[in-house]
């Protein structure tokens, strides 16, 4: 090739690259943004939420939010002050700036909203999902007297027979139930962890035919004598910490 | 025409004496070897030069429009990037020149070095390239400054953190550097005036100082195994050497061009393709999570401070930079004389391994930067679901614990998180649950690098931490029983 | 001048070395120059050095400060040039330990400058720690040094309590022989006052 027929090919590539956006031209989406403006729901949950609930939602050691069950029943208002106040006693933490937290009002709207928009189901739910909310927020030795029934029936074929753990992990347990609120662990009764095998309060995988769902009163009765466990034991001993039970389930 | 045109130009030759004085210079005898194809190796000084122009031209061209005020300079960056045409291109070439020149003045050095260049009778010109080196960091350091954005702004910090270490008169070195008592316009200003008539202008003198004493002095034959440097007898040798010598103007003018040009057009395709250098984040010290990075000639310092104990740092900082340079500047006095060759100069080339080796290491070790925790690990960063799906209730509550307590931060699982401290994927078979207790409750002995958590972890969180912790070991693996350090 | 060597040259002044007297005074009055110019233009580079009159920032009322918790506050800093746009902005960190035995409200607040070689450290409610991003020097709520290559605990601004308002004395950038609550050896030659914490009302 001569040296004529390069030079013009240098012209023609010179004038092609004043005209078309090489690789290294800035876009302005590159911009550097300051952290109180991002408003997308994909960054934020990213950058706040998955380390505990999980990339997509589920499969975190936190309770899974990309649950269908879940999110019929959550009111939009318990989500978004569940976000900015987190839960007290447990590792939620709050997120809203004004309680020392990272995000503004604006972002934990946008955060609490959006988990909604992206996971909540198309298909409409039965309307006999008991409510995400206890009736009434006292406990008393009753009711937790008839959540033994209810465990007995509803959990102890995994658990154990007084949730010690078998096939699967220990539940009476003070540092699990310590670490839990009580709405948490009503939640799990009503909702299940999906992500890790366990069933809900209806028949579903897991379940042995004829299984009858919890009632209202039920769920109530069971997340009352859970609670009661919490305060109850002494946590095991260091000692035996390595031979106990391991629990966990296969990925569905 | 002809004629006419001669006529002019020997109207002008007449009073500006340029054949007298231009030509002798360009025309001036080297010696012959460095003309073939040993000389090569000669390029190096010349490229950095072009590139300095380059550096000159782009700079001029972004003067007009960069505007050195704190509260706009951010958003002519952005205007320079966005909306003046080829504007980020400029800036672009600026940053990737200014990043080759670094490079070829430390490549020129190393082959001056190598090559026992600085020998007799050539100590000054070797001791104003140092010079010439320096002036080229100061304006890299200079121009990254002007980039006022988040690193900028927080590398001036550690810059002044440093300068504050000077014994007795850190806080003067401190608002002097600054401009006064914070980080600011004053600054900018200061860093500007440094970048754009300073530095350059002192570069510029120097580099005048050099190229005269390239010319008087000449340059070096290329090195022969054998022939070794007298002062007493050299003068002589070279001068024979020059009289069969040929002109600089030609052979290796042609090569000096050749590399340059080359040099050039591969700085317009990295700029084309790799594009300019931020502006990253805002230079707003209110913004949280900023994360500062040096540019790359400087990670290795960035590298050096953070590996080194931290008894050494202020000598580090302080003493030893002056060191570096003392040592650089003494080169030629050190070893003036004798062999030039790099086949005879085992400790040179040694020298010349180690220090690159160490630059590498250091400057790779800067990138990574594994001290660093990873400020957003602990919300930002799952936990590896096979470590959930396995998990007990107990376990999993412990899991949101190690995030929630930012563990993570430092701390990596499955090779995602922190690198400060080990990565605990497979810690449940190394240590046992008490040693575990221990070291959460109260940091490592001595106050080393992980802090005490003791006041923080209530019982039931530390429970079920520990268990979270136990539990993380290969599958089959059981918990260790026994002290295994 | 060599045409007109026909005629006898002139007595020409005094070609050899000047007279002692000669010299000195050229001297003396190139010296008078440089100074007269130098003194100046050296004392207008070290003006940054200048004394500055403390200033004092409101950061708000008392009771926006939750007890024993750490909150990151924003504030512009008084020193400043009126052209330094966002870098003029300043965050500290401040808690609230409510009231000592004498009635009197007590804060800890301090600088988000790491004492290792400045960066902004982040607070961690969960953890209860202060942690630097560069290179992981940590710190306990109370400012000390928990660990990492830090040679001293967190900088702590002068504060006060004025008309139920928490202040803060306007602060430079804090460096080690620089700190923001202890008059530092160059406050003790004059080039800068530092009021030292006295007057919490």
């Amino acid at each position: 090739m001569g040296a004529h027929r390069w030079g013009g090919m240098v012209v023609v590539g010179l004038i092609a690259a004043a005209g078309c956006d090489p690789p290294g031209k800035p876009r302005p989406g590159d911009d550097a943004v300051r952290p109180e403006q991002v408003l997308d729901f994909g960054k934020l949950y990213a950058q706040n939420c998955s380390g505990c609930h999980g990339a997509d939602g589920r499969l975190g050691p936190a309770p899974p939010l990309n649950d269908p069950l879940f999110l019929v029943i959550v009111p939009d208002a318990e989500l978004r002050r569940t976000v900015a106040e987190g839960r007290p006693g447990t590792p939620m933490p709050p997120f809203d700036q004004a309680k020392g937290g990272p995000l503004t009002a604006e972002q934990v709207r946008v955060l609490a909203d959006g988990i909604k928009r992206r996971w909540h189901p198309a298909t409409v739910s039965p309307a006999a999902v008991p409510a995400y909310a206890a009736a009434s927020p006292a406990t008393d030795g009753e009711s937790s007297a008839r959540g033994i029934v209810v465990f007995a029936r509803a959990c102890a074929g995994c658990h154990g027979d007084h949730g010690q753990g078998s096939d699967a992990g220990a539940i009476h347990d003070p540092a699990f139930l310590t670490l839990c609120s009580d709405q948490a662990l009503r939640r799990y009764v009503i909702t299940g962890r999906p992500d890790l095998g366990m069933p809900g309060f209806s028949p579903s995988f897991g379940r042995p035919a004829g299984f009858q769902p919890l009632s209202a009163q039920e769920v109530e009765d069971l997340s009352a004598l859970l609670a009661s466990w919490r305060k109850d034991g002494t946590g095991r001993s260091a000692a035996a910490a390595g031979t106990v039970a391991r629990g966990g389930f296969p990925l569905p | 025409m002809k004629r006419w045109l001669r006529a002019v130009g020997s109207w002008f030759d007449a009073r500006l004496k340029v054949r007298e004085v231009l030509l002798p210079v360009l025309q001036h005898p080297i010696p012959r070897a460095a003309a073939g194809p040993k000389g090569w190796f000669y390029i190096f000084g010349s490229a950095s030069m072009t590139l300095l122009f380059l550096q000159i031209l782009t700079g001029i061209g972004l003067a007009l429009v960069y505007v050195p005020a704190a509260d706009q300079a951010y958003q002519s960056l952005q205007y320079l990037n966005y909306r003046q045409p080829l504007g980020w291109f400029l800036r672009s070439v600026h940053y990737w020149s200014g990043s080759l020149m670094v490079v070829m003045v430390l490549v020129h050095m190393t082959q001056v070095f190598l090559h026992g260049a600085y020998k007799y009778p050539r100590e000054l010109t070797w001791v104003l390239g140092v010079f010439l080196l320096l002036l080229t960091l100061g304006l890299a350091f200079s121009g990254q400054v002007l980039r006022w954005d988040a690193d900028a702004y927080w590398g001036l910090g550690v810059g002044a953190s440093m300068a504050g270490r000077v014994p007795v008169l850190g806080p003067a070195v401190v608002t002097l550097l600054l401009g006064g008592p914070v980080i600011g316009g004053d600054t900018l200003s200061r860093f500007f005036a440094l970048h754009v008539f300073i530095l350059p202008g002192l570069l510029l003198t120097v580099l005048a100082a050099h190229l005269w004493l390239v010319l008087t002095r000449g340059i070096s034959t290329p090195p022969v195994p054998g022939e070794k440097v007298d002062p007493k007898t050299y003068d002589a040798a070279y001068e024979r050497e020059l009289r069969r010598g040929v002109p600089f103007l030609g052979e290796a003018l042609r090569k000096d061009a050749l590399f340059s040009a080359l040099v050039v057009i591969l700085v317009v395709v990295l700029a084309a393709v790799a594009g300019p250098k931020g502006p990253s984040g805002l230079p707003d010290p209110a913004v949280q999570g900023a994360n500062p990075r040096p540019d790359w000639p400087f990670l290795w310092t960035f590298g050096l401070l953070s590996l080194a104990p931290p008894g050494m740092e202020t000598f580090l900082m302080l003493v030893f930079p002056a060191f570096l340079v003392l040592g650089l500047l003494l080169v030629p006095f050190v070893s003036n004389r004798g062999e030039r060759a790099p086949s005879r100069r085992p400790v040179a080339v040694l020298t010349v391994l180690v220090g690159g080796v160490a630059l590498a290491v250091l400057s790779y070790a800067g990138a990574t930067a594994d001290w660093s925790p990873h400020m957003g690990a602990w919300s930002g960063a799952p936990v590896p679901e096979k470590v959930v799906a396995r998990s007990a209730p107990r376990e999993l509550a412990g899991a949101a614990v190690f995030q929630n307590k930012s563990c993570r931060d430092c701390h990596a699982l499955e090779g995602s998180g922190g690198r400060r401290g080990p990565d605990l994927s497979g810690v449940g078979a190394r240590l046992t649950r008490d040693q575990l207790i221990d070291q959460v409750s109260n940091g490592t002995p001595g106050g080393g690098n992980m802090p005490a958590y003791g006041k923080h972890v209530s019982p039931a969180e530390m429970d079920a931490l520990a268990d979270f912790l136990v539990a993380l070991r290969p599958a089959g693996r059981p918990p260790s029983r026994t002290p295994t350090q | 001048m060599s045409e007109h060597s026909s005629q006898p040259p002139a007595p020409e002044p005094s070609t050899g070395p000047p007279d002692r007297r000669g010299f000195l005074l050229t001297t003396g009055v190139c010296g008078l120059a440089a100074a007269a110019a130098g003194v100046p233009l050296v004392g207008y580079f070290l003006g940054a050095l200048r004394n500055r009159p403390v200033e004092w920032v409101t950061l708000g009322p008392v009771g926006k400060f939750p007890v024993n918790e750490a909150r990151r506050e924003t504030f512009v800093n008084p020193i400043h040039q009126p052209w330094d746009g966002m870098a003029a902005n300043t965050a500290c960190y401040v808690r609230y330990l409510g009231r000592d035995e004498q009635g009197q409200d007590q804060f800890w607040v301090f600088a988000v400058n790491c004492t290792h070689l400045g960066c902004p450290v982040t607070w961690s409610p969960q953890a209860g720690l202060f942690l630097c991003p560069c290179h992981g020097g940590v710190y306990y709520e109370n400012g000390e040094h928990a660990s990492g290559p830090p040679p001293r605990g967190l900088y702590r601004y002068v504060w006060r309590v004025r008309d139920g308002q928490l202040e803060v004395q306007a602060p430079h950038l804090p460096t080690l022989q620089d700190t923001l609550d202890k008059p530092s050896e160059v406050v003790q030659l004059g080039l800068r006052t530092r009021r030292p914490r006295s007057d919490s009302a």
